[in-house]
């Protein structure tokens, strides 16, 4: 061993408690990094097999070749197929068994007569598929539905609505079906595909409910004979198949559906998680990076003295980064092996808060070891390179001085380049944001900001803490003051370890912001365009939910209390070869309840052959009223369509209108996701809701909400997302205030004899505590502040830029509730994380701080 | 002198031992000793290096705890006090002078001299820290930091702090220790002045003979024993009693 691994193995061993909050805060980095990563494989792997198993009798699909896919989706729409090809199928040699198999939506309604799931993954009904081995679930209780009304569900479904064989419940179809559960079944081994429900009835009743004409279904599965692969199957297939008409592997579908998984769930999944790990790293590195610093800066007598011996700068600074290698590989492993942890502990947890994740082993490929261990290496590395070249530059004479606290910060380049910086950023975004909208120049703009707000730290930190400080004097006195001025004692360290809190504060506040700003956005665009009274919907999210019988409009509009119930559904169709979501609605009646701005054209006759369509889209493919546009449906038939009328807002009307008899000859299942009541003159909100309740219950039981109560519950989603993005954050803003205490612990120990002066005086143990304390809440409120400004910045930032690069208009709002929450959280976590330094200052020993060298 | 007076005793030790370490290492700091260090006189604690001046000190002032023995400030037996106990009668009724870092570095000089009271919360006796502060000469400096003075004037501002609270007694250890013999010699000066002028105790550990002389009476320590007493001391006299000591040993 050299001597410079000497050094750095003896200072290691002498400074053990300096490094563990580094240790800490690499670890924690690493092993979120980790664990999201580990997670993700498994979670594919496991989605992998699952499929492969649930499917592995069906050997070839059969279903139509194209799907219209609208923007924003990852699946497309398929036409079904036609249940007559199941007599071709079966001739052709080879073919040991077919059968239909429809899917569609279709919601249970629980015990207690909520609607079961709908909250992001599908609710799937289908026809229970009687050959056991094309049928991807498996019986697992009971029996196979065999009279109309009679239905199997998944025992994930059951469970979660309190269902049991024998009970008899409502599915929505939409139109509400009354069906009794003889049968609970499994998919690939588990209660169900993760969250998503199935309720398989009998084959004319799936025909009845989920198409829209008897002899049609999603698609054909067919399973081979002895020694036939599936490759032979699908290729002997082909041939008899008519035109539009494909024939796929049972491989291929299996891996189709784990893509889509992959794409829809997996992917978004991950990717958010990287995200936050990222920003956790970060934090983590100005936390490593100043514990550094601070450590160096406390040895440079040491450093000085070895220089004086004879030690080269190349052994001083080798030294340090040999001692910055250990701990960051020893974290790093560490990090590593608790993020394999982490992982497996969420896979046994998610099961057991209702989440079942498909079962299978841990799956830790290469990447997921390497990257987290290089992640958290250069980290810890990276950000002890300056401070170690700082320590090799150390002067010999150094070591004859007394120790200086470092006074540097607040210098002129310092304070000119933030500033310069700061301008710059300043000008980038609003140039990007208010004069040429580009998100390219806003987002450059955002991270000068941040760059700024870092070097201008320690100019900021001596009069933010003057002043955040200054009530302390009066209130606490001179264990205030003392605080006060021990958090001015170096503007930079003060600086450095309340940036790791600022950048967490303000993704924070970013978030916090935005969030706002979107349900503020939700509430202008149903207050604007919402004309009616109530809105009829079912709650759901993402893929979730059956929709609105498409009869209840019709239903509500004959209540004496009502004036207009108008059905909003949903198609699909390509327009110019692009796939665009058509609205289905009666017309008329829509530019009653909706404001749809000013409105070119008539939307009365529409007919069957016209479109009403956006001015912005109008515009877009240069269309005006009387110009045509070709619509191909998912049944491959195309027809043109006259624009008979062009709109100006768009926001819950959608960007194109055509008629349900326009609609009606290419749809599948029929639903509304909306239906829009207004009142005749002289009914008050109260009483007319309650009569189109008393409607709603007998179809499904949907909700009906007042504009306001509508309003409020499309912005639901959006707490729900802020909830998650707050857990995540937590972690990054533990890092930071462990930076913080960690700060502090070395402080500590450079104070000794003043702190065994100040007891030896006079100062009682829980007035050195609440001086520490103090000062660790007076660098957190500064980290705080700093987070919440840069926050808000940021969330104006984007909130703009959303405005510019988006057809709607955004709204931005800052809520204050939410934001003082942010910062009396930031100032509470502050005194909370001064409280190990402060124990461990108030258990100093006063004789040994003030003995005399 | 008057006979309240010589009854009245400041602070004062009775059969103090203080054992460091157990077993074989333990070391016999003090060794059964009993002193009262009278009120408003200027008592200084002598004795070679390892003979238990500085443990004395500090046990008396309620810095340290004794091993067994007693320790009182005043009527104040301080064994039966706990952490909080002794800090608050450190503070309100101990004055302390270190040999070095006496100040706290990010406080200024008047910050630093009423620091003690400022602990309490008490305002203190504004005449008479103003007088203070004329007496070690340091009015012009009030508003500097300590990193600004000289280390003569360090340990004034220290001294008047020690005096602020009009403490029953000061505790200097080795005040002068660090400092030349001029600076030095203004410190003891004050120590003196304080106890004649305003009828204060004082207490002072030193090793330097000099030093001593200033004070009202000498005890001197050997091997964590009481080994002898002079009043009115002069320089020349402690050293000769020193010198026996080492011929003693040797």
């Amino acid at each position: 061993m050299n001597a410079s691994a000497r050094l750095s193995m003896s200072s290691l061993r002498a400074h053990k408690r300096r490094f563990a909050g580094t240790f800490l805060a690499v670890f924690l980095g690493v092993a979120f990094l980790a664990g999201t990563l580990v997670m993700g494989d498994t979670l594919r792997a496991n989605f992998d097999t699952m499929f492969g198993d649930a499917t592995s009798g069906t050997d070839a699909v059969v279903r139509s070749a194209d799907a219209i896919t609208t923007p924003g989706e990852s699946e497309g729409v398929r036409q079904p197929v036609s249940t007559a090809l199941l007599k071709t199928i079966g001739q052709v040699p080879g073919v040991a068994a077919a059968a239909p198999s429809i899917q569609g939506a279709g919601q249970l309604v629980g015990a207690n007569g909520e609607a079961i799931g709908g909250k992001g993954p599908p609710t799937l009904a289908g026809n229970w598929i009687t050959d056991p081995k094309l049928n991807p679930y498996r019986l697992a209780e009971g029996r196979t539905p065999a009279r109309p009304g009679e239905v199997v569900i998944n025992r994930g479904a059951a469970d979660k609505g309190h269902l049991e064989i024998g009970d008899t419940t409502t599915l929505r179809t939409p139109n509400p079906v009354k069906v009794t559960i003889v049968g609970l079944a499994t998919f690939g081994g588990e209660d169900g595909m993760a969250q998503v429900t199935f309720t398989g009835m009998t084959q004319a009743d799936a025909e009845k409910y989920l198409t829209a004409k008897p002899g049609e279904a999603s698609s054909i599965s067919v399973r081979a004979g002895p020694g036939i692969s599936q490759t032979q199957l699908a290729d002997r297939l082909t041939p008899v198949l008519p035109k539009g008409v494909e024939a796929i592997t049972g491989q291929q579908s299996a891996q189709e559906n784990t893509d889509m998984i992959s794409s829809q769930f997996l992917t978004i999944f991950t990717t958010f998680l990287l995200v936050f790990s990222g920003i956790a790293l970060l934090v983590a590195t100005f936390s490593i990076h100043n514990t550094f610093a601070i450590v160096i800066a406390q040895r440079t007598r040491e450093n000085a003295l070895l220089r004086a011996l004879g030690a080269s700068r190349r052994q001083v600074t080798a030294a340090t980064v040999t001692e910055a290698s250990v701990v960051a590989v020893a974290a790093s492993a560490a990090g590593l092996a608790g993020g394999i942890g982490i992982a497996a502990g969420l896979k046994a947890l998610f099961p057991a808060i209702g989440f079942p994740f498909p079962e299978g082993d841990l799956v830790i490929k290469t990447l997921s070891m390497v990257l987290p261990l290089a992640v958290g290496i250069i980290v810890c590395l990276g950000s002890a390179l300056m401070p170690a070249v700082r320590a090799g530059r150390t002067a010999p004479l150094a070591a004859l001085r007394e120790t200086a606290v470092d006074q540097s910060g607040a210098s002129r380049v310092r304070a000119v380049t933030g500033t310069a910086l700061a301008l710059l950023a300043v000008s980038a975004t609003l140039t990007g944001v208010l004069i040429s909208p580009s998100l390219l120049l806003a987002g450059v703009g955002a991270v000068l900001a941040l760059v700024a707000f870092v070097v201008l730290g320690p100019v900021a930190s001596s009069t933010a803490v003057r002043v955040l400080g200054s009530p302390l004097d009066r209130l606490r006195g001179v264990t205030g003051g003392l605080a006060r001025r021990n958090a001015l004692r170096s503007p930079r360290r003060t600086a450095a370890t309340a940036s790791a809190l600022m950048i967490g504060v303000a993704v924070v506040s970013l978030f916090t912001v935005f969030g706002a700003s979107l349900k503020a956005t939700m509430d202008q665009t149903v207050s604007r365009s919402f004309a009616g009274d109530v809105a009829v919907s079912t709650p759901s999210f993402g893929a979730g939910g059956s929709g609105l019988s498409p009869e209840l409009a019709g239903a509500i509009g004959k209540l004496p209390e009502v004036d207009t119930a108008v059905g909003l559904g949903r198609g699909v169709a390509e327009v110019d070869g692009k796939g665009r979501a058509l609205t289905v609605t009666d017309p008329t009646a829509l530019a009653r309840t909706f404001d749809l701005g000013t409105v070119q054209g008539s939307l009365r006759s529409l007919g069957t052959d016209g479109i009403a369509i956006t001015r912005t889209e109008a515009d877009r493919q240069h269309l005006t009223t009387g110009s045509t546009a070709q619509l191909a449906f998912t049944d491959g038939q195309k027809k043109t369509f006259t624009v008979r009328a062009i709109y100006g807002q768009s926001e819950l009307a959608g960007d194109y209108v055509i008629t349900r008899a326009a609609w009606s000859p290419h749809r599948t299942q029929d639903s509304d996701t909306l239906v829009a009541v207004s009142f005749k003159e002289g009914v008050s909100t109260a009483k007319g809701k309650a009569a189109v309740d008393s409607i709603a219950a007998h179809y499904g039981n949907p909700q009906v909400q007042t504009r306001h109560e509508y309003a409020q519950s499309s912005a639901g989603g959006i707490d729900m997302m802020l909830t998650l993005v707050y857990a995540l954050l937590a972690l990054a803003v533990l890092i930071a205030l462990l930076g913080i205490a960690n700060t502090l612990t070395l402080a500590i120990h450079e104070r000794t004899r003043e702190l065994g002066l100040l007891r030896a005086v006079g100062q009682t143990r829980s007035q050195l505590r609440a001086m520490v304390r103090w000062e660790s809440v007076l660098v957190a409120a500064f980290g705080t502040l700093g987070g919440l400004a840069l926050g808000a910045f940021l969330g104006w930032v984007l909130v703009k830029a959303s405005d510019g690069a988006s057809d709607s208009a955004f709204a931005f709002a800052l809520p204050p509730v939410q934001l003082v929450v942010v910062a009396l959280v930031g100032v509470t976590a502050g005194a909370l994380a001064g409280l190990r330094p402060a124990r461990r200052a108030a258990r100093l020993d006063v004789l040994r701080a003030i003995a005399t060298e | 002198m008057t006979t309240a007076t010589t009854t009245r005793t400041a602070a004062r030790v009775v059969d103090a031992v203080k054992v460091y370490g157990v077993g074989d290492t333990a070391v016999r700091a003090l060794d059964g000793v009993s002193v009262d260090f009278p009120a408003g006189r200027f008592t200084a604690i002598m004795g070679p290096s390892g003979s238990g001046k500085s443990t004395l000190m500090h046990c008396a002032a309620g810095l340290d705890t004794l091993t067994s023995g007693a320790a009182y400030i005043g009527d104040t037996e301080l064994g039966s006090l706990d952490d909080r106990r002794l800090t608050l009668l450190r503070r309100d009724r101990v004055g302390f002078v270190f040999q070095a870092f006496n100040l706290v570095p990010t406080l200024t000089v008047a910050e630093n001299i009423t620091l003690p009271l400022d602990l309490s919360g008490a305002r203190g006796d504004r005449e008479w820290i103003d007088a203070l502060v004329d007496v070690v000469g340091l009015r012009d400096r009030l508003h500097h930091r300590p990193s600004e003075l000289s280390g003569g004037q360090q340990q004034r501002v220290a001294v008047a702090r020690a005096f602020a609270g009009r403490p029953e007694v000061v505790f200097a250890d080795e005040p002068t220790g660090n400092l030349d013999s001029r600076s030095g010699g203004e410190v003891l000066g004050l120590l003196r002045r304080a106890v004649q002028q305003t009828d204060r105790t004082v207490v002072m550990v030193t090793h330097d003979p000099v030093a001593a002389a200033h004070a009202d009476e000498v005890v001197f320590l050997a091997d964590g024993r009481l080994v002898d007493r002079m009043d009115s001391p002069t320089a020349e006299k402690v050293l000769d009693r020193l010198k026996a000591f080492e011929d003693v040993r040797s």
